[in-house]
């Protein structure tokens, strides 16, 4: 899977695998390549306006964190942690497609995220 | 960062909101707080154990050290781990004979042009991990401290530590202004190890604490604190752990 550019200007235009799910292509489909991801703020994390995205099922936690944080406009040094099943941070290499076969319901993945500062 | 007291961690959390913090001091005054970020050691204990009965379920290969004649004890895992040869200082001299390890000098290259892809057949130097799970009596939470050597017995530098902490996470710990990954005292053993320092912990775990309280779940503590730190010092935490661990009672 290549690696989006990390400009801080790039949207969510540039970035094709995570799209809004409501230009997601409906339809039955057994090899529906992207799932829906339905993020929900916690804590002091910004909500984000848009809340429901089709991601694709190879991009990686640590992708769609990075995604989340330039959408958000987190400063450097804040890190962003993303829950699943409420109280389980995947591992940044997790596929979001393997989460959502385990945790996925009602079509979507629902992912809680946080942020804090830099540790220390 | 500076020290906070145990009394302090909880209350002074300058990032919540005047009614969060309102809502926390009605929950802790005079009765037991399920959205504590702390953790007393008997809690700790179970969380442990019933960590490990999964572990031993799937072969995750973590086992509970007893400390003889105490009624401490801690988790430990031991992992071997290939990493990029790039990861270990090239200054330190080691035999290019030693059959543990090759540096990166030894490095096939196979370009494939014609389906545009480079593949590269790269050797990888194995290091040995050891993780442990403690608890802090004067934090009240539990700490992870680690030890990495390189296959014949090198202990690892700080700074080959450094680059081989997740890319995740590796900028943002490093712009801390203060030691984040430091070296200490195992408070058991003696030895030397690594320590992640916890003094961020209720960042992370408050808002997996209070998701649980939300939705009237009890969760385990190790369980989500081991989800969050592991990655950052590349121990995989597998996601079964999530739906089969449950909570002390």
């Amino acid at each position: 899977m290549s690696d989006n550019a990390e400009s801080p200007t790039e949207t969510q235009k540039d970035d094709p695998s995570i799209q809004h799910a409501a230009t997601e292509q409906t339809g039955a489909s057994d090899e529906k390549k992207k799932i829906d991801v339905l993020l929900k703020a916690v804590g002091d994390a910004p909500i984000m306006k848009t809340k429901k995205w089709s991601v694709e099922r190879g991009r990686t936690v640590q992708s769609l964190a990075q995604f989340i944080s330039r959408f958000l406009k987190l400063e450097a040094s804040e890190q962003l942690f993303i829950y699943v099943n409420q109280s389980f941070a995947p591992s940044p290499d997790q596929e979001v497609g393997v989460l959502f076969e385990c945790f996925g319901s009602d079509g979507k993945l629902v992912l809680h995220y946080c942020k804090s500062q830099a540790w220390g | 960062m500076f020290l906070m007291t145990a009394t302090s961690l909880c209350s002074s959390n300058v990032y919540m909101s005047d009614s969060r913090r309102f809502k926390s001091y009605n929950k802790m005054a005079g009765e037991r707080n399920p959205a504590s970020c702390y953790l007393d050691e008997r809690t700790f204990q179970l969380c442990c154990q019933l960590f490990l009965q999964h572990s031993e379920t799937i072969q995750d290969g973590w086992s509970w050290e007893q400390i003889k004649g105490t009624d401490e004890g801690f988790m430990k895992k031991t992992v071997l781990m290939p990493v990029k040869p790039s990861v270990l200082h090239k200054q330190h001299e080691y035999s290019i004979q030693d059959e543990n390890m090759v540096t990166d000098d030894i490095q096939a290259n196979v370009e494939d042009e014609t389906a545009g892809v480079q593949a590269v057949c790269e050797i990888h130097a194995v290091l040995r991990y050891e993780y442990h799970v403690l608890y802090s009596c004067s934090y009240q939470i539990p700490v992870l401290y680690f030890r990495a050597s390189t296959l014949d017995g090198r202990p690892l530098s700080l700074e080959e530590v450094w680059s081989n902490v997740h890319p995740n996470y590796r900028q943002r710990l490093q712009q801390g202004p203060w030691d984040t990954l430091t070296q200490q005292e195992h408070p058991l053993l003696g030895q030397p190890f690594f320590m992640l320092h916890p003094c961020r912990t209720e960042e992370f775990m408050k808002p997996a604490l209070d998701l649980a309280q939300a939705e009237n779940k009890r969760m385990n503590y190790i369980v989500t604190w081991l989800s969050v730190v592991g990655p950052v010092l590349r121990l995989d935490v597998p996601l079964s752990y999530s739906t089969e661990v449950s909570a002390p009672d």
